[in-house]
This record gives structure tokens, sequence and C-alpha cells, in this order.
């Protein structure tokens, strides 16, 4: 599905990643890595906002390269973006509308699509005439992956979906993506290796903007090196 | 029920203005057209301004309007419908040029670029003389409908009457979403989806086509063009103010701050002569302090106090 081989890419002068390769078919995959390795980046190429430097990315076996933000959404990769990914003056119900809105393949069933992420997240249901701007951080959250999933899309995208949340919260978010993995490839950035870990397939480390471990999600479990520097054991 | 009795206000309103220069005199009529005619530009500006752009280049799109259209009916003996048409369409195309240049550049640089406008424009016609008339201008030979100050009256409104639908439509449709959302946050916009630059273009295009569309009726109805009077800074600075006044984002909030600057404005004139742009210099500061949202917020704010 995703394919990006040997992505250089870096801001200004300052390269950031080296090389990256990484394939995600039918499946969850984690990307953990402290701040600063590259995980970000590595989505924001994927996306378009920034141009890599070197190397490809293709999306069902189309080149993504030169394609703009918008096009990556309408292809059928969706973003739930790190943080302020809401639009706070809007109710909830329209944010969730916008999510379906502009993306042709979606906005037929938008109707459809609605009751089904309203069953994911019944507090929506509930609070949908509410400005999103209003909710707590958890909810937002919630309103923010509601939204990517209202583009009904084929990759869904989530940079570091635990950040900023209290821990019944994340719980709750990775149960969520555990039940979404069933019906869409998932590609989540964390930092929180342990509650993601139930979530996903198989797992990469990112560090220094280079893949340095590449796993199952079982293996991770084992692996003595992400047992002492990501689960503190 | 709710929906029929929401369209009783718009269509008495409408009704009042068909019918109000059948029961008041040419003088009343003039002050209801002017501020028609600010009225109309507040709302294309508060248009683009949905999307968070601001742009002062009302007086630049209003004034190319007026100066195409004046020129065109003089020199190229073009009737006055269609020099009306063409002055608003010249409009509409320079804006889209000018904002496929500068679009992919957002907030604080657009924003610069339409502040030069009405002066690049301004310098060249006064100093173009075989073409423009220079500072002198343009005289027509006549006036639209002879003058008639009732028809006069009416092309006026009918001009704003296509204003406030098309802001209606963008109020309406699921353009509004795609303002909204890049006002609110650009990159939770593309990742939904929304083609930020071209949405903005159309918007921008519209809103200039519709600025050359009021300037174009205005110079057929007063009946010469200056430099000085067509590109005056006023015609960016008062619909703004009166947006804000009112209310931004919506159209109810610039029709509402028209007609309060507007008749104030009437009568301060009178009053005390150019005293009226102190007033509006204080109200401007009063209005960003103490309600920042305009009327409309402080009728929103009441409103959902009440729904608790």
């Amino acid at each position: 599905m995703l394919k990006i081989d040997n992505l250089v890419c870096g801001y200004g002068r300052m390269q950031v990643l080296e090389n990256v390769s990484l394939e995600i078919g039918a499946e969850s995959v984690g990307l953990f890595g402290p701040n600063g390795a590259g995980k970000s980046t590595l989505i924001s190429a994927t996306m378009g906002m920034i141009k890599p430097w070197k190397g490809s990315i293709e999306f069902n076996g189309e080149s993504l390269l030169g394609k703009e933000t918008y096009q990556m959404a309408r292809l059928g990769i969706a973003l739930v973006p790190q943080e302020r990914e809401l639009f706070p003056g809007m109710s909830v119900e329209d944010n969730l509308m916008l999510g379906a809105a502009y993306i042709p393949h979606a906005q037929a069933k938008s109707e459809q699509q609605i009751e089904k992420v309203f069953t994911l997240f019944p507090i929506l249901k509930e609070r949908r005439k509410q400005y999103a701007g209003t909710m707590s951080g958890g909810q937002q959250r919630m309103v923010a992956i509601a939204r990517a999933l209202m583009s009904d899309p084929k990759l869904l995208i989530l940079d570091e979906p635990s950040l900023g949340l209290q821990p019944s919260i994340v719980a709750e978010v990775f149960d969520v993506l555990k039940e979404l993995k069933k019906t869409v490839s998932i590609l989540v950035t964390e930092q929180n290796v342990r509650e993601s870990l139930k979530a996903i397939d198989r797992g990469c480390v990112l560090e220094n903007g280079k893949i340095v471990l590449e796993d199952s999600a079982d293996g991770l479990k084992t692996n003595p090196y992400v047992l002492k520097s990501y689960l503190g054991l | 029920m709710k929906r029929a009795t929401s369209y009783i206000l718009p269509v008495a309103l409408v009704a009042l203005g068909v019918l109000f220069p059948l029961f008041f005199g040419p003088y009343p009529q003039t002050v209801a057209r002017t501020i028609f005619k600010y009225m109309a530009l507040a709302l294309t500006w508060d248009m683009l301004f949905r999307s968070g752009q601001v742009s002062f280049g009302i007086a630049g799109f209003f004034g190319l309007g007026t100066y195409a259209a004046a020129l065109l009916a003089l020199k190229a003996g073009f009737s006055y419908p269609l020099a009306i048409l063409a002055g608003a369409l010249i409009s509409g195309i320079f804006a889209y040029i000018l904002g496929f240049l500068v679009l992919r550049l957002r907030g604080t640089y657009f924003s610069i670029t339409t502040l030069a406008l009405a002066e690049i424009f301004r310098v060249i016609l006064r100093n173009w003389t075989s073409f423009s008339g220079g500072p002198e201008g343009i005289v027509l030979p006549q006036i639209i409908f002879n003058g008639d100050s009732r028809c006069l009256y009416w092309i006026g409104l009918a001009v704003l009457l296509v204003v406030v639908v098309v802001s209606q439509y963008f109020e309406k449709s699921k353009l509004h979403f795609s303002l909204i959302s890049i006002r609110d946050n650009e990159v939770s916009a593309q990742t939904s989806g929304v083609n930020i630059f071209r949405t903005l273009l159309v918007v921008f295009t519209v809103t200039s086509f519709l600025q050359g569309l009021i300037g174009a009726v205005d110079v057929v109805s007063v009946g010469y063009a200056m430099p000085d009077s067509a590109f005056d800074s006023n015609y960016t600075l008062l619909p703004l103010a009166m947006a804000l006044l009112g209310g931004q984002h919506s159209t109810w909030g610039p029709i509402i701050g028209s007609v309060l600057l507007g008749v104030a404005s009437e009568y301060l004139k009178l009053k005390i002569p150019y005293g009226h742009l102190l007033v509006y210099g204080v109200i401007i500061i009063l209005v960003i302090l103490f309600m920042p949202e305009g009327l409309i917020g402080l009728f929103r704010k009441k409103k959902g106090a009440k729904r608790g």
C-alpha cells in the first residue's frame, strides 16, 4: 500500500532522515523513537507537507512525489496531526462532515460513515452540536480521529495520538485503534510504546533519522533493547 | 415553521428597500445609495475575511472597475450595461492573475500586496494623461437612466442584492466549510482534502469581481471618475470599519454595521464636516477593545447565554 524507499529529507540545510525505507501493507505499523528522531518529518514528507530530497514514496503503485497534501487526502491517506488538529469554531458534527466533504469517494456516503463513527465514539454523538474547541483534550483527539475516518481512508496516519492525554484516555485511544486496524491500514508514531503495542502488528524504531530496529509486536515486547530504552524494564 | 419565519425579515427588508423611493425624495435616496455601496463593499471584504485573509485591496478593485467601465464607455463606445459587465470582469481577471501570483503566500504577505494596489493604479492613472485624462479624470457624456434618481437608487439596490445573494451562498454552501477550515487550521484543512490555494483564488476572484461591479455601477451613476476619488482609501477603510462594527464572518454583520456607520456619517458630515472620520476612528478602537466580534457577536453571546 504505502512504500517509502530510501527517503532522504530535512529542513533547510539540516538533514533529518537518512535513507529511510518503510513498507506498509494491510496492517498496523508503529513508528517509535525519541523526540527529534524524525518521526514527524517522515509523516510530513509522506503527506507532501515537506519536499523529500531523495528517494521515493508510492501509494498503491502511484508516486506521491510532487503531489499536494489535499491530493494525498483524496487518494485515501488520512492524517491525524500531532496537535491543534481541530476546527474549534465549528460544531463537532461540522468538523466530522468536513472530513468527508472534500473527498469525492467519501462524500456520497458521509451519512453512513458518520453513523459508523458515532458507534465507535458514542460521546461524540451526544455532543455533536457542541463547539469542538470547548471539549476536553481527550474528546478533541477523538474528534480528530473521527474526522480522519470520515474520509473513508485506506491508510490512517496518526502522529503521537497519546500526546498530552491522561493515561485512561490513552488506553481508550489505543483500544479504538485496535478495533480500527481490522478495516484500515494504520501507521502510528508514538513515544508510549507500552500502550501502542496492543494496537499494532509490527513496529519500527527510528533513531537519529535511521531505522535501527524492525520487528513484530511480539518480537518488540521481548527485545532487550526495546525493553531497556522504551519500556524502562 | 422556523424556516418560514426566518424568511420574513429578509423579505420585508427587501420590500422596504424596493419601495423606499416611492415615499422618500432624492436626498434620502442618495444617502441610501451611498450606504448600499459601502454595504456591498463591506460584504465583499468580509466574504474573503471568512477565510482569515485580510484584503486591503477593496479600493483598488473598486477603482479598477470604475475606470475600466468609464474608459470602455467613453473610448470604445461600449453601452453602459456592457461597460459595467466589462468593468467587473476586468477586476475579476486582474484579481485572478494577482491571486495566482501571491495567494501561495497567505496572511500578512497577501495583505501587504493588496495594500499597494490602489496606490499603484492611482499613480498610473494620474500620470498617464493621454489615456486616462490625468488628475482631472474623465467625464462621461451622460449619466445612466438620464440621472433619474429612483432608477439610480434601484440599480444600486440591485447590485447590493447580488452581493447579498453571493454572500449567502458562501455562508450556506460547502464553501463555508472550507473557508472556516482555512481560517482555523490550514494543516487540518489540507489533510481533510481542502485545496486551499484554489479555494482562496476563487473567493478572491469572485469578491474582486463584485468590487469591480460596484465601482462600475457607481461611475455610470455619478458620471465621472477621478484617480483620487475612484481609489480613495475610504473605499478600503470604511467597509472594513463597518464589517468590524457589525460583526465579522457573516452576512448580517456588515449589513448592520454599514447602516449604523452610514447614517451616522451622513449626520456627522452636516454637524462637523470631516469630523466624522474622527468618530470612525474612535468607533473602531472601541469595537476592537470591547466587542471584538462586533454587534452580531454580542447578540450571539446573549442568545447563547439564554440557551444555557
